[in-house]
């Protein structure tokens, strides 16, 4: 038995009414190719096959758009366009490799919380992908809205406890190829986990494990500046969310100076006011 | 942050949907205040009238140079000194109904202000004045008008009248004093003409030439007596000598001729003879003796000669060359004297005519002035006199209401609708800045605010790649949640501007 059907394992024993069920196949890294729903594209078929597996109880697309992310089928909507297109090179720029992004606003209510998720559901749309999101916004975490146990063990849970399992902290959320980890419970000095070795083997562990997966760390935001040093050194990639009439100049030459030129992606100006059609 | 029109307007507009409620919430709330304030506000009747002012009637180029027509360069300005003088003003109360209440002095004073503020006079081109007063009684304004335009026109044709006539009575005045003048200076002339008989022109020519005469006249006899007088010196001295040749060739000469003779006599004697031989002793005595007597004649000249007076003795006397000369000399003597008593009589003629050139001289100088004087005075005087004519002609047209008139060119009306800033401008007003007072909010927020609206204005300042622009992601509870709003905002508009235009109906056919 794997890991995470462990840790599956027990937290249904915990709480009963997890919402994803527990699949029941062979051990891990055995091929389960009879409920395969993915073509072997990336290489690392099994995987995605056994999280398929593990995602018999999906959000309807309706759902998603309750909850503020996007959904494949509603690929008019500009916001969709708009991530995939963000997908899609960040794809291009890690050349065939998976990748660490992390998401932090230039300030507070940047709104990078929703370009995380949202760029988490972005690769997720590729069948031969997957994502984890990981709440590393701990002080103003958001990830356990997903969830329909917000009680669930997170990120701090993880790095408190030494023998905490990943797979206990690995949570998915009803949509395929999506999984998130949630900030657990609060603590007073977030700083220290983050500079934790455990914390960097999390990051390592988790994207060396299976190539296919993208990991989105949702940072806090710029003010927290010690916290964004050390998750940028852990990650390949940064994008930096502006919202929409909310940072100064003066906010976003600070933010961008604070951050390596070779990791930052680029600046994701978000929430840009769009009159809905309405009928 | 530098934007163009499009960025401008497309972020406006995203601004104003951010902002619906506050752009509803204005526009309701200015509406509802235009709306209050236009009820408040007070109506307003304007009536107005103008007056043309024709000083180019027919009289005047038949009078041209002849009257001199009264020139009014700012008429507005006159025709407001004259309205708002206080002898106007007392009747447009009493005629206004001002005075009903019997206000006090101090209320009067307002209620002219009040008046004043509410009357406009202008000028409309050159010759028309324009009166316009708005009052809160259509009637009153129409009164008030009216009665401002009459007396106006009264008050200036009374003033011009009067004007005119103040001109002629001081030119009259004028070429009276002159007339004076004039008169008073004849009457010096002829005073010093009848003073003066010789003061007359060519005078001075005249004394001039004969005190040269006399002078020269003067010269010549001296010249003559200078003469005269040497002459007579000249005669003097000749009958002296004659005397004295006399003297010595009788007297001496017979002396001396004795003398040669016995000296001769003597010298042939002694040839013969000794020195004391009785003759020659005789003959020297003799000599001696005649020695003698011609040194006591020698004495008795001498003494003669000192005592001044020569005696002419009988022989002298009896020379008629003597007698010649003392003929001679006794009419120079009387020349002389002629000659003397002329010149005498020649000075005293030229002192004559030298006081007679003085007075002369004095009476022309005054002469001079005075006529001087008259000559000015008649020419100031006949032109006076033009003057005079002029004024009276002027004064005979202001008399007559020839020379400017007024004429009512446009009458007062009746207003029937109030003027100024009616209802409907208010409502209009009130949608209109309702619609503009948040969109300039909005406006100038955009412009003064830092906080980025612009994506690609991020990546041009601070040279990072925009990674993506994520338009708001809308949920549908958020689109129900909109949906409502909208229609409730919408509601709120419409229902404003209905509210409003319904007040205008039932202000316009006067139900409120």
């Amino acid at each position: 038995m794997s890991k995470i059907e462990k840790a599956l394992s027990r937290a249904r024993a915990e709480h009963g009414n997890f919402l994803v069920p527990v699949p029941n196949t062979g051990t891990a890294r055995t091929p389960v190719t009879g409920t395969a729903m993915v073509a072997d594209r990336t290489g690392h078929p099994e995987t995605i096959a056994r999280m398929a597996v593990s995602e018999s109880r999906l959000l309807s697309p309706g759902d998603l758009s309750q909850r503020g992310i996007i959904h494949h089928q509603y690929v008019g909507d500009p916001a969709v366009q708009v991530f995939r297109e963000l997908r899609t090179k960040i794809v291009q720029q890690s050349q065939g490799r998976n990748g660490v992004i992390l998401v932090t606003g230039v300030n507070h209510n940047s709104g990078s919380s929703f370009v995380a998720q949202n760029l988490g559901a972005a690769f997720a749309f590729d069948t031969g992908k997957t994502a984890l999101v990981i709440d590393c916004n701990l002080k103003n975490p958001s990830m356990h809205r997903l969830l329909a146990n917000a009680a669930v063990p997170g990120l701090t849970d993880y790095l408190e406890n030494p023998d905490f399992d990943i797979a206990h902290i690995i949570h998915p959320v009803g949509i395929a190829r999506y999984r998130v980890i949630p900030a657990g419970k609060r603590s007073e000095i977030p700083a220290e986990y983050f500079t934790s070795a455990k914390m960097r083997r999390l990051v390592d562990s988790v994207r060396l494990r299976y190539t296919e997966r993208f990991i989105v760390l949702d940072g806090p935001p710029m003010s927290d500046i010690a916290d964004i040093r050390i998750l940028s050194e852990l990650s390949d990639y940064v994008l930096i969310v502006v919202r929409y009439g909310r940072a100064t100049n003066t906010q976003i030459e600070n933010s961008v100076n604070a951050i390596s030129d070779k990791k930052l992606l680029g600046i994701v100006f978000n929430d840009e006011p769009r009159i809905p059609r309405i009928h | 942050m530098q934007m163009y029109p499009e960025q401008i307007v497309k972020t406006l507009i995203a601004e104003i949907f951010q902002s619906r409620r506050l752009v509803v919430g204005i526009f309701v709330v200015v509406n509802a205040a235009m709306l209050i304030v236009g009820l408040l506000f007070p109506k307003g009747f304007s009536a107005s009238t103008s007056i043309l002012i024709d000083d180019r009637n027919i009289v005047q180029p038949l009078m041209q140079g002849a009257a001199v027509p009264t020139e009014v360069t700012d008429r507005g300005r006159n025709a407001r000194e004259v309205i708002f003088g206080r002898k106007i003003m007392d009747q447009i109360l009493e005629r206004g109904g001002w005075t009903v209440n019997r206000p006090t002095a101090e209320q009067q004073e307002r209620i002219i202000e009040d008046i004043k503020k509410r009357a406009a006079i202008t000028t409309v081109g050159r010759n028309i004045i324009k009166i316009e007063y708005k009052d809160d009684d259509a009637e009153r304004a129409f009164r008030t008008t009216q009665k401002m335009a009459e007396l106006f026109m009264q008050e200036s044709i009374a003033a011009k009248a009067a004007e005119s006539s103040a001109a002629f009575d001081f030119i009259d005045k004028q070429t009276q004093d002159y007339h004076d003048k004039l008169v008073r200076t004849e009457e010096q002339l002829r005073e010093l003409r009848s003073a003066n008989l010789d003061a007359r022109a060519g005078s001075e020519a005249e004394v001039t030439a004969r005190m040269n005469d006399l002078q020269r006249r003067i010269e010549s006899t001296s010249q003559e007596l200078r003469e005269a007088e040497i002459r007579g010196m000249a005669l003097e001295r000749q009958v002296t000598g004659e005397v004295e040749v006399n003297a010595a060739a009788t007297r001496e000469g017979q002396y001396r001729t004795r003398i040669g003779e016995l000296q001769s006599r003597l010298d042939t004697l002694r040839l013969s003879y000794h020195d004391t031989h009785p003759d020659i002793v005789q003959l020297k005595n003799q000599i001696q003796d005649l020695t003698d007597g011609i040194d006591a004649e020698r004495g008795r000249r001498e003494q003669t000669k000192r005592g001044g007076r020569l005696e002419a003795d009988q022989s002298t006397l009896n020379n008629p060359i003597y007698q010649q000369l003392r003929r001679e000399l006794s009419q120079n003597q009387l020349n002389v004297e002629a000659l003397k008593a002329r010149i005498a009589d020649s000075q005293q003629r030229l002192q004559q005519e030298l006081n007679r050139g003085k007075l002369l001289h004095t009476g022309d100088a005054r002469l001079a002035e005075l006529t001087r004087d008259y000559q000015v005075n008649r020419d100031i005087y006949q032109d006076l006199l033009r003057r005079r004519e002029s004024a009276r002609v002027s004064m005979n047209l202001d008399r007559d209401r020839q020379g400017f008139t007024f004429k009512i060119q446009e009458p007062a009306t009746l207003p029937l609708y109030p003027s100024g800033l009616r209802f409907w401008h208010f409502v209009a007003g009130g949608i209109l800045l309702g619609l503009l007072i948040p969109v300039g909010l909005l406006y100038a927020r955009l412009q003064f605010d830092p906080r980025i609206r612009i994506g690609n204005a991020i990546s041009s300042r601070h040279k990072v790649p925009i990674a993506a622009v994520v338009p708001h992601l809308w949920t549908p509870r958020e689109l129900k949640g909109l949906r409502v709003e909208l229609a409730m905002l919408m509601f709120a508009m419409v229902a404003t501007v209905a509210l409003s235009a319904a007040v205008t109906v039932l202000r316009m056919t006067r139900v409120i």
